[in-house]
């Protein structure tokens, strides 16, 4: 079990390292949408930092959603996602395994790189780490959920949109504890609660969502 | 012990138990919202701070409450479809969806049409009503992926698993929702809270709720049975049952 | 054990260990006060944090309001009937403001246990009430005093 796991984690890491357009797509995303935001409200500062912690937030939310939708398309279409769900082992966790590798490609650099875009938006600098810590655990719950909805829809020939239409009611929490995190820290409060109930979820997540994958996996590869 | 649970599984014998539900249903339906109508909309006295524009909330909640409540109609069905693999199941669950949507629209219609006068505007971001408009997007959400499908079977297959997610969620969501409100509206105006409420006022409001279950609950049915015949319209029972009405109506006619 | 069950057993572990970790870390994180509002009776029991942003909600206590006379700066106390919090605020009061009523102040806890406000907001009631329900209310209270 541990061979097919870590055999899947490396197929994923090497196809992306060959595509690192893939991967750079949803950062320059980011930055873009970044920087609409000044450009449609106004270079205040203090407007800025107002809005800086829902800015970050919504833009890194809409940015994963972006990747989610190619995280099953690869191996779907040349037949190794067949492959999988046909062998004997427990479908959950290599879907894990893809989740997790996608999450290294996009929410963790989208992390990594969040102190340059908090610095554009005119965001505390106090706040910063909360910004990280937050997005580190919010992308990745980002990404379960995400997978869920990629799961369902990779079969189907018009996903495009639809995936958008699925998940983002269940973004909803998440955003709503990853921006008032940072916003807490931004006024000077500690944003622990929130980033303990952050963790919470993705915890919950990770119990739940591989096995609503597996499930959306199996549908999808009977339908295509 | 389980031959009365997976006789649902039949085509026929589900379409004619549903015949003979929906003839008393329907009459008790119409009769229930007919009186409850009248009841909350003419006789009800009026509120003190109100008046009269708070009757609406005798449409608003129940609309709202079984909107809620057929989602877990839905999802339990999903879990049905699933765990049994019954297609009749399957149809319920597509079956639901729309209705679901268009109660929780009701809804959001009626809260709107209560909030301008009340409140002084047609739209507010508290925690119930940003819940019920995440609640129609879940029941826009289960219409949608069941149409992307082209094989009927694994569409219902997607919308249970789905509708099951959703279920996990929605007390996540509302909770975050209903905590985000408090945070931003520190409690200046309470623009839901309707726990004291007069005996005079809440007899017909549960009298609607119960009207607007059984609304629910025949629309649903009606909505079933032409979604058998729809699915089976090839088999030979409908094919008796169209043409032993067809010999009816040319009886009739003639 | 049985291919089969053990898959099941590792599947059933796996749900049951990380929905626990879920529940205990949400419960741990929500044990703490996450909306930061306090009745002055906690207040006065130090349970606020000092120099935080925090809200604070009673009732405006009957003639403690003190205008300045020559800024917007007023002052006035605000009480759960168990414990009374001074509040400072720089600023036009809302309408439904008013002594003896329920009041929602957002700002910071100084040292000496006063509320240097930067927003006030007056509390308001639903009740659903015919208005006959009200006066005979109001006739019950005005015959027992």
């Amino acid at each position: 079990m541990g061979r097919l796991l870590a055999a899947c984690l490396r197929r994923q890491l090497l196809l992306a390292v060959r595509r690192p357009v893939e991967v750079v797509n949803p950062l320059v995303f980011f930055l873009l949408v970044v920087m609409l935001f000044p450009l449609g409200i106004g270079p205040d500062p203090r407007q800025l930092t107002e809005f800086a912690p829902a800015v970050l937030w919504i833009v890194a939310l809409l940015a994963t959603l972006l990747a989610v939708e190619g995280m099953f398309r690869g191996d779907f279409d040349d037949g190794t996602l067949e492959q999988l769900v046909l062998a004997p082992q427990p479908l959950f966790l290599p879907a894990l395994t893809y989740v997790f590798a996608h999450w290294l490609l996009t929410g963790l650099p989208l992390t990594l790189l969040s102190p340059l875009f908090a610095l554009m938006l005119q965001l505390p600098g106090k706040a910063i780490g909360t910004l990280m810590l937050s997005l580190l655990l919010g992308t990745a719950v980002l990404s379960l959920i995400g997978g869920i909805g990629a799961a369902l829809t990779v079969g189907l020939k018009r996903g495009g949109i639809l995936i958008s239409l699925l998940i983002i009611p269940f973004y909803v929490p998440v955003l709503i504890f990853g921006s008032a995190a940072v916003q807490f820290a931004a006024a000077g409060n500690s944003a622990q609660p929130q980033l303990l109930v952050l963790g919470g979820m993705l915890s919950l997540a990770v119990a739940l969502a591989p096995f609503a994958i597996a499930a959306g996996l199996r549908i999808s590869v009977d339908a295509g | 012990m389980w031959t009365w649970f997976h006789k649902f599984g039949s085509p026929p014998w589900l379409y004619s138990i549903a015949g003979s539900i929906l003839r008393w249903l329907v009459p008790i339906t119409v009769i229930l919202l007919a009186v409850g109508a009248v009841w909350g909309l003419l006789y009800a006295p009026p509120d003190f701070r109100q008046g009269n524009s708070y009757r609406i909330m005798f449409v608003h909640v129940p609309a709202s409450v079984v909107a809620l409540a057929g989602y877990y109609v839905m999802a339990t069905a999903g879990a049905v479809s699933l765990i049994w693999r019954m297609k009749m199941a399957d149809i319920a669950l597509r079956s639901c969806a729309p209705i679901g949507a268009m109660l929780t629209f009701l809804g959001l219609l009626s809260g709107a049409v209560w909030g301008k006068p009340t409140w002084g505007t047609w739209w507010v971001w508290d925690a119930r009503v940003t819940s019920m408009l995440v609640l129609f997007f879940l029941y826009v959400g289960i219409i949608a992926l069941y149409e992307a499908f082209d094989n009927e079977e694994l569409a219902g297959k997607a919308c249970a698993v789905l509708s099951l997610v959703g279920t996990v969620n929605i007390p996540i969501i509302y909770k975050s929702v209903d905590w985000w409100y408090s945070l931003h509206q520190p409690a200046s105006i309470k623009f839901t809270e309707d726990s004291t409420m007069d005996g005079s006022m809440l007899r017909p409001l549960l009298l609607m709720i119960v009207a607007f279950y059984c609304l629910f609950a025949s629309s649903l049915l009606l909505y079933m049975r032409s979604e058998i015949l729809r699915r089976e319209s090839s088999t030979n029972w409908v094919r008796k049952l169209v043409l032993a009405k067809a010999g009816q109506g040319s009886a009739n006619a003639v | 054990m049985h291919p089969v069950r053990k898959q099941r057993l590792l599947i059933v572990c796996f749900i049951v260990v990380f929905s626990s970790v879920a529940a205990g870390l949400v419960t741990y994180g929500l044990r703490g006060n996450i909306n930061l509002f306090f009745p002055p009776s906690e207040i006065v029991a130090g349970k606020a944090p000092i120099g935080q942003n925090i809200r604070l909600g009673g009732m405006v206590v009957d003639g403690s309001l003190k205008r300045s006379t020559d800024s917007l700066r007023v002052e006035f106390e605000v009480t759960d009937n168990r414990a009374t919090v001074g509040v400072v605020y720089e600023g036009i009061l809302p309408d439904l403001f008013g002594e003896g009523q329920g009041v929602v102040a957002a700002g910071k806890l100084d040292e000496s246990g006063v509320l240097q406000a930067t927003e006030v907001l007056a509390k308001h009631d639903e009740n659903y009430m015919p208005p006959e329900v009200i006066e005979a209310m109001k006739e019950y209270q005005e015959a027992e005093s």
